[in-house]
């Protein structure tokens, strides 16, 4: 499924002294299957954009087309649009509610009124995406760890079989070791499902290993699109919008501008290490 | 939007009646509204709407603030008129249908219920419009004071009032929250019968209790770091000290009441029922 | 001098989960045996994954949470006297994760003023008590503001700020920015190394993250309760096959560093930041 989005404008508290424009005039097109990372600081307007995918929220301007359709043409099929577009807020474990986690990934299929083998069927794969054992199933959410809770939630939005996936910083407060266990599945689901994948977050580290391709946001309008390569090659204009790049990508820089001959597009570790043997070793 | 509910409806600008001390605001508005009970001719409530508007001009508060409070208790006004005109039995009959007897009494009960009802919310709103809400804790905490003594827990009422308005703004950032997550996982809260719209609150309610009582919890944990041990030699920023202005209102609401009374008493002398 | 010392440190509870073969008790040893010193004016990190006991360490050193076993004392005092508890908190501030859960009041100034009110100061040191606290975090034109309107970093600084108007000596962060986006997080980094640097405060910081731990003078890595590392970033860090074992990250520097001196590069191990891995390239450069 891809997502058109035309000229979306979105103003908060439209004519009070409160009004705040989040969105302006942002197009954007995302195609089936790709993987994209959404970046920009607290304000850029992309907690907005994303409510708009899935309609829980309306634009004062403009549209959101899936597959060529305008999401708000039809207000009975919002319902459909929030079950094809799956939104994973932010800290989603807060929304956990059941006394099992079995119960709790099955609220979602239960709301579209499937038959009860279709939601088993769905509930245990959606626990096995996020890698979590049947031993699990009947325990209570709250008596799991936080990055097991966290994919507990995200679990229960997978459930939906959502085409498109929109995760808002599912790493936040979690420590190394439940960060890599979550961006973990989260590969894993786009790799098996093939699904589309909207990942907004902070940490440039985890997008630059997983994301196709990047959108920065700034003050409600696109200020980059492109694959991690070109956009983390920008660091200085990134630095400017009070973003930054992966740290390797500051070394790779620096030691451009002082004139060493290094590909520009070094973002992860392994190439860093690559770049700089070969720089070092490869005059000796 | 939910939360564009404004709760603690503080107006800030700079005027007497702001910088007057919360506990006679409490005690004057208190007294107001018991005057509002004592009052029964329209000279009389022409009399309080005259006082009325010189203190909201004092104030700086535009009117329109001071008037939004009457919108939401509209149905009630209405509903007590609507009992006020129909209910009441009189001499002067105007219309009869039924049951239902309109007289000229009725009419005039009716108005007058509404109009207390009206001054009673407007004074109220200038209480709340002027004083912060801390204020208003402060004031409330140093006028339970006396009562301590036969056991009103007056330092533990204020503390809990400020919690509770400190975090009103974020439990319903997170209400919305949470009703937009389930929302995402496909709830429905706005169909099926009301037994059904019940059931449907349940998704909501559940994680709001489970964080209200982590949040709780970590405050508490926070307030226990930073000392707090009750108001056992506890000291406070802001002392309440009364200034001339304050004696000086205390004085104008003197002259309000026995302006009252005199009115009353004219009313009673001359059989005046305007 | 020095402003807190573990001497045997363990601290044991006891966990009810609920089966369906009834209740079950286990005691669970969330601190082992710990023994360390902090200097007093000195900026140590403390790191472990979730759950390795790091924030349990954290509360005792606010006597929130008091030793099984072993001894604690802070600014000299033990913390197993019940009598001296408010003398250790005053002594020893806390700031927590949640930048929500940790203000009182609906006004800045008067969120501020609560620490100071509940030690008795008297009121008319109050007031300039939470002025400097104000401008000791930058953020004095907000003292009439609504805690509720402000962003997390500047909650976190309000958060601090009502400490340091206790006078403390030393300050706990527990995870101070685990919530915060990228300029809230150096906003309030920013501010911990101000405290430390120039007012001198001892700070505990409690994290996860390594580009914060590396600015701190001393590094203690906890795992399942007990100190399984010890010493200064330039020592802790290099041992990246160690810490990865711990569930803990390197910084990509000292990671690539690390991986280049496996591949036969002589490159000095003890890279943390970008500049020191720029000037290490550009030595081995010149020196080729």
């Amino acid at each position: 499924m891809s997502i058109k989005i035309n000229h979306l404008t979105h103003i908060y508290n439209a004519d009070t002294i409160f009004e705040k424009t989040a969105l302006n005039d942002v197009n954007i097109e995302i195609q089936k299957g790709e993987f994209i990372g959404l970046i920009g600081h607290t304000g850029s307007g992309k907690s907005t954009l994303i409510q708009h995918l899935n309609g829980t929220i309306s634009p004062t301007s403009g549209e959101i087309l899936l597959d060529g359709e305008n999401i708000h043409k039809d207000k009975t099929k919002l319902k459909e649009v929030r079950q094809r577009v799956g939104l994973a807020f932010q800290y989603p474990e807060h929304q956990l509610f059941e006394m099992t986690v079995y119960k709790d990934v099955a609220f979602g299929p239960t709301n579209m009124k499937l038959t009860e083998q279709e939601i088993d069927k769905r509930v245990k794969e959606a626990l096995q995406t996020v890698g979590l054992s049947e031993t699990v199933y009947d325990k209570s959410p709250f008596e799991l760890s936080g990055g097991q809770k966290r994919r507990v939630a995200i679990a229960g939005v997978l459930a939906m079989n959502p085409e498109i996936l929109i995760l808002d910083e599912p790493t936040a407060g979690l420590d190394p070791k439940g960060r890599d266990e979550i961006l973990y599945a989260i590969k894993q689901l786009h790799k098996q499902r093939g699904i589309t994948i909207i990942l907004v977050s902070h940490s440039m580290e985890d997008v630059a290993k997983l994301a196709d391709r990047l959108i920065v946001m700034e003050k409600g309008h696109i200020a980059m699109t492109g694959t991690p390569k070109e956009v983390f090659a920008r660091v200085r204009e990134l630095e400017k919008i009070g973003l930054a790049a992966p740290q390797i990508s500051y070394v790779i820089t620096e030691l451009k501008e002082k004139g060493y001959n290094l590909p520009e597009d070094i973002y992860t570790v392994e190439e860093a290490v690559k770049a700089l043997y070969t720089l070092l070793k490869g005059e000796e | 939007m939910i939360r564009d509910i404004t709760i603690g409806q503080y107006y800030p600008v700079n005027s007497p009646i702001h910088n007057m001390d919360a506990r006679v605001k409490l005690i004057i508005t208190f007294l107001f509204i018991l005057t509002l009970f004592f009052i029964n001719t329209f000279l009389g409530y022409v009399f309080v709407i005259l006082c009325m508007s010189a203190v909201i001009k004092t104030s700086k508060v535009p009117l329109k603030f001071m008037l939004k409070g009457i919108k939401g208790i509209l149905i009630i006004i209405l509903f007590t008129a609507f009992i006020n005109v129909f209910m009441t039995r009189g001499e002067h009959i105007l219309f009869e249908w039924g049951i239902f007897t309109v007289t000229i009494e009725g009419i005039l009960i009716a108005i007058k219920m509404c109009i207390r009802i009206v001054l009673l919310v407007v004074g109220s709103s200038i209480l709340t419009l002027t004083t912060t809400p801390i204020q208003l804790t402060d004031g409330i905490e140093y006028i339970l004071r006396p009562f301590k003594k036969i056991g009103v827990p007056a330092h533990e009422i204020a503390m809990m009032m400020t919690i509770a308005l400190r975090f009103i703004p974020t439990l319903l950032d997170e209400t919305d929250k949470i009703m937009k997550a389930q929302q995402a996982r496909g709830a429905d809260f706005d169909s099926g019968n009301l037994f059904q719209r019940a059931k449907s609150l349940i998704p909501i309610l559940v994680p709001l209790f489970i964080s209200s009582f982590r949040r709780a919890d970590e405050l508490a944990m926070a307030m226990e770091a930073r000392c707090y041990h009750g108001d056992e030699n506890r000291t406070r920023m802001n002392v309440m000290v009364l200034k001339s202005s304050d004696y000086k209102a205390v004085v104008i609401l003197a002259i309000y009441c026995i302006a009252l009374i005199i009115l009353r008493f004219l009313a009673a002398r001359f059989s005046f029922i305007w | 001098m020095e402003m807190i010392k573990a001497e045997n440190l363990s601290y044991e509870y006891i966990k009810v989960t609920e089966t369906e073969k009834g209740t079950k008790e286990e005691k669970i040893l969330a601190l082992n045996h710990v023994n360390l010193s902090i200097e007093q004016g000195s900026f140590v990190a403390v790191l472990g994954h979730n759950g390795s006991g790091k924030s349990t360490f954290a509360k005792h050193i606010n006597a929130l949470v008091r030793p099984t076993e072993g001894v604690l004392w802070v600014n000299g005092y033990d913390t197993q006297n019940e009598e001296l508890i408010w003398d250790i908190r005053q002594s020893a501030g806390m700031v927590f994760q949640n930048p929500d859960n940790q203000l009182v009041a609906t006004v800045v100034e008067e969120d501020i003023a609560f620490g100071p009110e509940n030690m008795g100061v008297p009121s008319e040191q109050i007031r300039k008590r939470v002025e400097d606290a104000l401008n000791a975090v930058g953020m004095l034109e907000y003292k009439q503001h609504s805690p509720a309107k402000l962003s997390g970093g500047q909650k976190q600084r309000i958060a601090i700020a009502g400490v340091l108007a206790m006078k403390p000596k030393c300050i706990v962060f527990d995870e101070p920015t685990a919530m915060l986006d990228p300029v809230g997080r150096k906003d309030v980094m920013n501010t911990i190394l101000q405290l430390n640097k120039e007012e001198g405060m001892t700070i505990v910081l409690i994290t996860h993250y390594m580009d914060e731990a590396v600015k701190a003078e001393k590094v203690f890595v906890i795992d399942d309760g007990n100190m399984v590392l010890e010493g200064t970033p330039k020592e802790v860090f290099p041992q990246v096959e160690t810490l990865k074992s711990y569930g803990l990250d390197v910084p990509q520097v000292t990671e690539t560093a690390y991986e280049l001196k496996k591949m036969g590069i002589s490159i000095s191990q003890d890279i943390l930041t970008v500049e020191e891995m720029v000037g290490a390239i550009c030595q081995l450069k010149s020196t080729i």
